[in-house]
C-alpha cells in the first residue's frame, strides 16, 4: 500500500538476559500494520509472539530488553537506536520518553487484550470501576461521563444489564463475559491499534466463535486496526487480512491471508496448515508437526527450522535465510525465509538432502501411523 | 446472605466456642491435683470441720457438673467467682488489669502494622537489592529473638545506659492527670504515657513486625506479577498508582488473616513483657495467680484471654468479608 503504515516494526530484537544465557526471544522481526487492518501473528508456543507484542508497548519484563531495531507509530519513534560518536549504540534523540509512551501511547493509541480473562481483571475492584479508571486515564472524560461511557461499552460488547453488571466484581462473570469486558476496555480507550494476545485461547469453542464475531463486527464499526496473536490457523483464516508466521523469534513468512493459504511458500507454514483441523479432513489425516521447537536460548544453525523441515538440505544447516520477497499479491509483498526459493540462490538444488535428521523425530506421539 | 447477617452469624458461631473454652478451663482447673482449700492453708494444721465449712461456703462439696453450672450462671452475669486467696471478686481483680494489657497489645500491633507494611512494600520493590537482604536479616532476627529478651536489651540500652526512657510501669491516660501528682496537664500525661509505652511496645511488636513484613513482601511480589498489574501497565497506569492501589489492595488480604491469627502469640508475649516491664496487666496477674495457685483467678483470666482471641479472629473474618468481594458468606441461591 502506498500510504504510510500505522505501525512499522523493523528488525526488532528483544532478548532476555538469564543466568542460563541470552534468550533471543524476538530476533529481528519486521512487519507493518496499516489503518483498519487485522494483522495476524501466528506461531507455536514460545515463538516470541507475546514478547514481540509487549515490545511494541515497551513493556518487556525484566530481565528482558529491546536490544535493537525500530518501532515507529504514526511517525513517532516508540523505539529507535543510533550509533553515537563513540561507536556505542544509544537511544535516538526522537525516541519517546518513558512518560510519553505511558501517557500517550499505552491505552490511548495502542491497547491490549490478554489471553487469560480470569487473571487479567483485578479481583478486588468492580468491573465498572476498572473500566472507568482506564477511560479516565486515556480519554478526556471523567466522573459521570466516564461511567456512562463504560456502561455504553459494556452494552456494546453484548453484556446484558450493563448498569447492574457495572457494579459487580470479576468473579461474578463467566470467562466469556470477562473477555468481553477486556474487549470493552480496549475499545473504550478509543485506540487506533489493539493487540489481542491469544484472546480466545482460554475459552471454549462456542464462546470463541462468539468473541471472534463480536470483534469482527466492532472492528468494522470502529475501524480499529488489530494485531491478532494466535497459534490457530483457523482463526487466522477467519479474521486476518495479512499474516506473519513466527518461528523461534523470527518472522519466516509474511503474506496476505488468501495468498498465504493458497500459495504457501515456507515449509513451516505448510506444516502448520497441515496440522490444522479442517472439515474436509478426518482426524487421522492431520499431520502434526514433527519434533518440538528448540529453545530460543540456543537456536539451530542456518535455517532455524532445518531440524524439523521435510525439505531440509545440507545448505540449510549453513545458510541463515533472511526473509525475502518471493512473490507479490494485492500490492503486498509475499516474503519467505527459505533458501529453496530462487531469490536466495545459495545452491539449494545442488545440495544433498538432509534425510536422516528430521526422521529421527518421527516417533513423536500422534505420528501418522495412527489409525 | 448480606454482610450484616454474616456478621451476626459469625458472632453467634462464637458462642459454642466460648462455651468450649469455659468447659476446658473449668475441667483443667478442677481436676488438677491438690485440694484448693488445703493448698490455700499451705499445710497449716486446721480441723476438718473448718475445711468442710469453707468447702460448703464455696460450693466445693457439690458434684463437678453442678459446680460448673453454678460457675456458668455466675459468668453470664459477669461474676467470675471469688478469689479465696485474695478475698476479692475475680472480676474486680481483672477489670483494673484489662486496660494496661489492651493498651500494650493494641499499641504493639499498631507499631507492627505501621512499620511492617511500608517496609514490606519497600523490600518487594527492591527485590534482591542490598536493602532487601538487610530487611530479610532484620526480619530473621525479629522472628527468632524472644520478645522478653528484646525487652531486657531495650531496658539495658535505653533505660540503664542512656537513661532516655523509663524501664518500668505505665501511665494510664484514662486515669486523667489528677491521678498523678507529678503530672499537671493532659498533653503532659499523654507524653508520659507514650514514653512509658515505647519500650514494651517495641519489645512486644517486633515479632509481629518481622512476620508481617515478610508476608507483606511476599504478597506484594506476587501481586505485582499478576496479570491485572500487566494490564494496568499496558493501559498507562503510573507505577505509583499500581503499587498503591492495584497491587496493594490484593496483597493486603492475607495480611489481615495473619494479624488475626497472631493475636494468640501477641497475648502470650504480653504476659512476659508485662513481667519484664513491671506493668500491672492481665499477664502479670496471671503469673501471680499461678504462683499462688489461685484457681478462680486462673480460670477467670484464661477465659478472658481466650475470649479476646476469639473476638480477634471474628473481627478478622468479618473485615476480610468486607474487603474481599470474592468471599461468599454462607450458601447463596
Ligand atoms: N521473563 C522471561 N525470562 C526469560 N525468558 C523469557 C521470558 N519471557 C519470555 N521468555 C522467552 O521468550 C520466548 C518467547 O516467549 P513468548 O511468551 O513470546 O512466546 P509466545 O509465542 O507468546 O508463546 P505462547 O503461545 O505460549 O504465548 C520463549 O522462549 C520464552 O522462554
Ligand atoms: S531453508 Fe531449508 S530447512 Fe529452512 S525451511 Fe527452507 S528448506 Fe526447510
Ligand atoms: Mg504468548
Amino acid at each position: 500500500m502506498s500510504s504510510e503504515p500505522l505501525l512499522r516494526v523493523e528488525n526488532l530484537k528483544t532478548q532476555f538476559f538469564t543466568d542460563a544465557g541470552t534468550v533471543r526471544a524476538v530476533d529481528g522481526i519486521s512487519f507493518e500494520v496499516h489503518e483498519g487492518e487485522i494483522v495476524g501473528l501466528v506461531g507455536e508456543s514460545g515463538a516470541g509472539k507475546s514478547v514481540a507484542s509487549m515490545s511494541l508497548l515497551r513493556l518487556v519484563e525484566h530481565p528482558g530488553e529491546i536490544v535493537g531495531g525500530e518501532i515507529t507509530y504514526r511517525g513517532e519513534t516508540i523505539f529507535g537506536l543510533e550509533e553515537g560518536p563513540d561507536g556505542e549504540l544509544r537511544e535516538r534523540e526522537d525516541m519517546l520518553s518513558n512518560e510519553a509512551v505511558r501517557d500517550r501511547i499505552r491505552g490511548n493509541e495502542i491497547a491490549v487484550i490478554f489471553q487469560d480473562p480470569m487473571e487479567s481483571l483485578n479481583p478486588v475492584f468492580t468491573v465498572g470501576g476498572q473500566l472507568r479508571e482506564f477511560i479516565e486515564l486515556n480519554r478526556d472524560l471523567s466522573g459521570k461521563e466516564a461511567r456512562a461511557e463504560a456502561i455504553r461499552m459494556l452494552r456494546e460488547v453484548g453484556i446484558p444489564d450493563p448498569e447492574e453488571r457495572y457494579e459487580e466484581y470479576p468473579h461474578q462473570f463467566s470467562g466469556g463475559m470477562r473477555q468481553r469486558v477486556l474487549i470493552a476496555m480496549a475499545l473504550a480507550c478509543e485506540p487506533s491499534l489493539i493487540i489481542a494476545d491469544e484472546p480466545t485461547t482460554a475459552l471454549d469453542v462456542t464462546v470463541e466463535g462468539q468473541i471472534i464475531d463480536l470483534v469482527d463486527d466492532l472492528q468494522e464499526k470502529y475501524g480499529t486496526s488489530f494485531i491478532w496473536v494466535t497459534h490457530d490457523m483457523g482463526v487466522v483464516a477467519e479474521i486476518c487480512d495479512r499474516v506473519n508466521v513466527m518461528y523461534l523469534g523470527e518472522v519466516i513468512e509474511q503474506a496476505p491471508v488468501d495468498e498465504l493459504f493458497h500459495d504457501t511458500k515456507h515449509p513451516y507454514t505448510q506444516a502448520l496448515l497441515n496440522s490444522m483441523p479442517r472439515p474436509d479432513r478426518t482426524v487421522g489425516e492431520l499431520e502434526p508437526i514433527e519434533g518440538v521447537m528448540p529453545e530460543a536460548i540456543s537456536p539451530p544453525s542456518g535455517c532455524r527450522f532445518h531440524p524439523r523441515c521435510p525439505d531440509a538440505r545440507e545448505v540449510c544447516q549453513r545458510v541463515h535465510p533472511e526473509p525475502k520477497e518471493v512473490a507479490r499479491a494485492d500490492g503486498y509483498p509475499h516474503n519467505a525465509a527459505c533458501v529453496k526459493h530462487d531469490a536466495f540462490d545459495v545452491g539449494y538444488d545442488e545440495s544433498p538432502p538432509l534425510e536422516a535428521e528430521p526422521r529421527l523425530t518421527a516417533g513423536t506421539p500422534g505420528g501418522e501411523d495412527g489409525e | 446472605m448480606g454482610l450484616l447477617r454474616y456478621t451476626l452469624y459469625r458472632l453467634l458461631q462464637a458462642i459454642p466456642v466460648l462455651i468450649g473454652i469455659t468447659i476446658i478451663t473449668f475441667l483443667l482447673a478442677n481436676l488438677a491435683p491438690g485440694d484448693p482449700v488445703r493448698l490455700m492453708l499451705q499445710g497449716q494444721e486446721v480441723d476438718e470441720e473448718l475445711i468442710e465449712t469453707i468447702e460448703q461456703r464455696y460450693g466445693l462439696d457439690q458434684p463437678l457438673h453442678e459446680r460448673y453450672i453454678t460457675y456458668m450462671s455466675g459468668l453470664v452475669q459477669g461474676d467470675f467467682g471469688h478469689s479465696i486467696h485474695r478475698n476479692q471478686p475475680v472480676s474486680d481483680l481483672m477489670l483494673s488489669r484489662l486496660g494496661p494489657t489492651l493498651l500494650l497489645v493494641l499499641s504493639a500491633y499498631a507499631f507492627a502494622i505501621a512499620t511492617a507494611i511500608p517496609l514490606g512494600i519497600f523490600a518487594a520493590t527492591r527485590r534482591n537489592d542490598p536493602a532487601d537482604h538487610i530487611s530479610r536479616i532484620v526480619a530473621l532476627i525479629g522472628v527468632s529473638t524472644p520478645s522478653f529478651w528484646i525487652g531486657i536489651m531495650l531496658i539495658l540500652l535505653f533505660a540503664v545506659q542512656l537513661g532516655w526512657l523509663p524501664s518500668s510501669g505505665l501511665v494510664y491516660p484514662w486515669w486523667g492527670p489528677e491521678a498523678y501528682d507529678w503530672i499537671d496537664t493532659w498533653p503532659e500525661l499523654l507524653y508520659q504515657t507514650a514514653r512509658h509505652l515505647l519500650l514494651p511496645m517495641v519489645a512486644l511488636g517486633t515479632l509481629q513486625m518481622a512476620t508481617l513484613m515478610r508476608v507483606e513482601r511476599t504478597q506484594m511480589i506476587e501481586s505485582l506479577q499478576g496479570e491485572y498489574v500487566k494490564l494496568a501497565r499496558a493501559y498507562g497506569v503510573p507505577e505509583r498508582t499500581i503499587l498503591r492501589k492495584h497491587a496493594f489492595q490484593v496483597a493486603q488480604l492475607p495480611i489481615i488473616t495473619i494479624i488475626g491469627l497472631n493475636l494468640s502469640t501477641a497475648l502470650g508475649g504480653a504476659v512476659l513483657i508485662e513481667y519484664v516491664f513491671n506493668i500491672n496487666g492481665m499477664g502479670r496477674l496471671f503469673i501471680e495467680a499461678i504462683q499462688s495457685l489461685d484457681y478462680q483467678l486462673i480460670m477467670g483470666i484464661t477465659i478472658v484471654i481466650g475470649t479476646m482471641f476469639v473476638i480477634g479472629v471474628i473481627i478478622t473474618d468479618i473485615s476480610y468479608a468486607y474487603i474481599d468481594p470474592r468471599v461468599t458468606y454462607g450458601e447463596e441461591e
